[in-house]
């Protein structure tokens, strides 16, 4: 075992190469058998396959009961109707309900709309600032303050808009009731201004100084040089923070079910109330929805939905990210 | 120090943001530095500066990185600045475009004027000075763009008025000798380029906004002895049209393109504190084959450093 190793030289005459080994073998073969890095290795791939069990998990356990609800109701109703009534009626029949769920989706995005309305301007312009311009000291105190934006319960969101903002905004809007889609949306807004902001932060500040400094050397002032070529290069970064906010954005629950209302009906007035597909989830489920209920199948079926729009949102950031990918 | 260098401004180089008539010929009425200090041996007078140091300190906090730099660059030569590493050289030069700006805690004492024009004056806009004064950095540093936009990138940011980019561009590229290599990809991605092309790239993006100065920060210190070759050949051509300053670790490379070479090095004092400063400042010629300082000597033969 221990002979194969042996270097054989006595390639040139010349002396342009050494003579060949002639000194005590070597065993270059393992000489243990390394069990303990196998077992890291297995619990690290462990850790890495439990996210793809889970959610193939969430996706089988939508099946059944979806497959109940659409056996009741047609995928087009579903898709394309604009009505929901599904908690109205007679818990157990089929046919005395609306299945149209447009109006929770119009209700999600014109809430996600408004968040990003005040999100992406604010977490943008903060993220500039930590990265370009704010001295080391201020950034330092600032960013964790920041992040803590993003620790707060949601709940807490949502008493915010409920109590302060929609008084706030009653003063300059007609509200024709205490429930409207103007006042979660802003708030909802601010609780991804730390999302955005500290990822954006991420990625600009990763651009490297020698680029920066290139671009004073021509002599372009800060302003030029975060807009011109610090923004451009971490653009692939600050893309991906949008999505990551508009992922939070549209899964948000506490907020729009405390201050949006539980009205689903089909209108895009952000002053009026709009109920979300998670609002409408989180209504039925912790109120009584019967096992086996038409409405307690619904909950699927907009879960699903909710599964599915998130996936896509995923998709395009990940093309969007890879668009925008500058190598430096 | 300011009050001993009564130095008139010459009226027609303003590099104040006031003035928006910017000065493409180089001044005429170059102010000469009186005697050199005691560190400085000239062979044949310092030259007419386009900038001239005097007494220069520059601080990093409290720690003095470089003092007792008093010297002058001469119009369309080359100078090269050796030394070994630590020795401020690096500091030097970027002081002299006011790069040092971005490092926070950097200081500058003693007097940098260029044209006469103290560029570290309050009413002076750095703006103004860095298009005046370009600068080429140790690694190739091109930007995520194309090629166009990166040489377009310094007259756009500095509103340059200019009738017609694509010509900007392709003088600039064609000063860098780059043009007939890119000139049908102009389009493409910077980083397509070879090292050696991406830093013939940023001295086109340097020459771009028609600086008087360039200054070069060991700019072939990451390529290869061919690349090497043709950005040496390529600063020997700019000299025609430019003022060079070359930070360089290699001494045959100041040998072979610099008319005049300063060498730094840094000594500690007593509490330990190594400080740069300019040694010798002469002809290049004198400083490769006759050295005035024994340290000079020492350094260039090899012996030290």
């Amino acid at each position: 075992m221990t002979t194969r190793h042996r270097t054989t030289g006595g390639l040139s005459e010349t002396g342009g190469h050494p003579a060949a080994w002639q000194g005590p073998e070597i065993d270059l073969t393992p000489q243990r058998s390394r069990v303990g890095e196998k077992i890291i290795r297995a619990g690290l791939m462990g850790s890495a396959l439990l996210s793809v069990v889970v959610t193939a998990g969430i996706v089988l356990s939508l099946l059944t009961p979806l497959i109940s609800f659409f056996s009741n109701v047609g995928v087009g109703e579903f898709l394309f109707g604009t009505e929901w009534t599904a908690a109205f009626g007679d818990k157990f029949t089929w046919d005395d309900k609306s299945w149209g769920v447009l109006p929770l989706v119009v209700a999600t995005f014109m809430v996600t709309a408004i968040a990003l309305v005040v999100a992406v301007p604010l977490g943008l312009g903060a993220a500039i600032y930590l990265s370009e311009y704010a001295s080391e000291r201020a950034r330092k105190v600032l960013k964790p303050v920041l992040e803590l934006l993003a620790g707060i319960p949601t709940v807490v969101y949502g008493f915010l808009a409920l109590t302060i903002i929609t008084p706030i905004l009653g003063a300059f809007f007609e509200f024709n009731s205490i429930y409207t889609a103007l006042s979660p949306g802003i708030v909802m807004g601010f609780m991804i201004v730390p999302t955005i902001a500290s990822l954006s932060e991420d990625a600009m500040s990763a651009v490297p100084l020698a680029l920066r400094q290139g671009s004073y050397a021509l002599g372009a002032n800060r302003m030029k040089t975060t807009l011109r070529v610090v923004f451009p290069a971490a653009l692939s970064g600050i893309v991906a923070a949008i999505v990551l906010g508009i992922s939070r954005a549209v899964g948000e629950t506490m907020i729009v079910t405390i201050a949006a209302g539980s009205k689903a009906h089909l209108t895009f007035d952000p002053r009026e109330g709009a109920q979300t597909m998670t609002g409408f989830i989180a209504q039925i489920a912790s109120g009584d929805a019967p096992q086996g209920s038409p409405v307690y199948y619904s909950l699927f079926a907009v879960g699903a939905l909710l599964f599915v729009i998130t996936l896509v949102i995923n998709m395009i950031s990940i093309r969007l990210v890879r668009k925008y990918r500058q190598a430096y | 120090m300011k009050e001993q260098t009564p130095v008139t401004r010459a009226e027609h180089t303003s590099v104040t943001p006031t003035d928006d008539k910017p000065t493409d010929e180089p001044a005429a009425a170059h102010v000469r530095l009186d005697a050199p200090s005691s560190t400085l041996r000239p062979v044949d007078g310092a030259p007419d500066g386009v900038i001239e140091l005097r007494d220069l300190e520059v601080f990093y906090g409290d720690f003095r990185a470089v003092k007792d730099v008093t010297m002058g660059f001469g119009s369309k030569e080359i100078t090269a600045l050796i030394g070994p590493s630590g020795c401020g050289k690096s500091t030097v030069l970027r002081c002299l475009n006011r790069m040092n700006d971005l490092v926070p805690g950097a200081r500058v004492q003693g007097r940098v004027a260029y044209h006469g024009v103290d560029i570290y004056e309050p009413e002076v806009d750095v703006i103004e000075v860095r298009r005046r004064i370009g600068m080429v950095f140790q690694k190739p540093n091109p930007f995520p763009k194309s090629i166009f936009d990166n040489v377009a990138y310094g007259p756009r940011v500095t509103g340059m008025k200019t009738d017609n980019m694509d010509e900007v561009v392709e003088r600039a590229l064609r000063g860098a000798a780059l043009w007939d290599e890119v000139k049908d990809k102009l389009k493409q991605n910077a980083f397509g380029l070879s090292g050696g092309q991406q830093q013939r790239l940023c001295i086109a993006r340097a020459i771009a906004t028609s600086p008087e100065v360039i200054l070069m920060d060991e700019p072939c210190s990451a390529l290869d002895p061919i690349a090497t070759a043709k950005i040496e050949d390529l600063m020997v051509e700019l000299a025609a049209t430019y003022t060079i300053i070359i930070v360089t670790h290699n001494m045959q490379q100041a040998a072979r393109v610099s008319q005049r070479t300063g060498f730094f090095t840094a000594e500690a004092d007593d509490m330990g504190h190594r400080t740069g400063r300019l040694v010798e400042f002469a002809t290049t010629e004198h400083i490769f084959g006759n050295p005035t300082d024994s340290r000079t000597e020492a350094y260039i033969t090899g012996r030290f450093g």
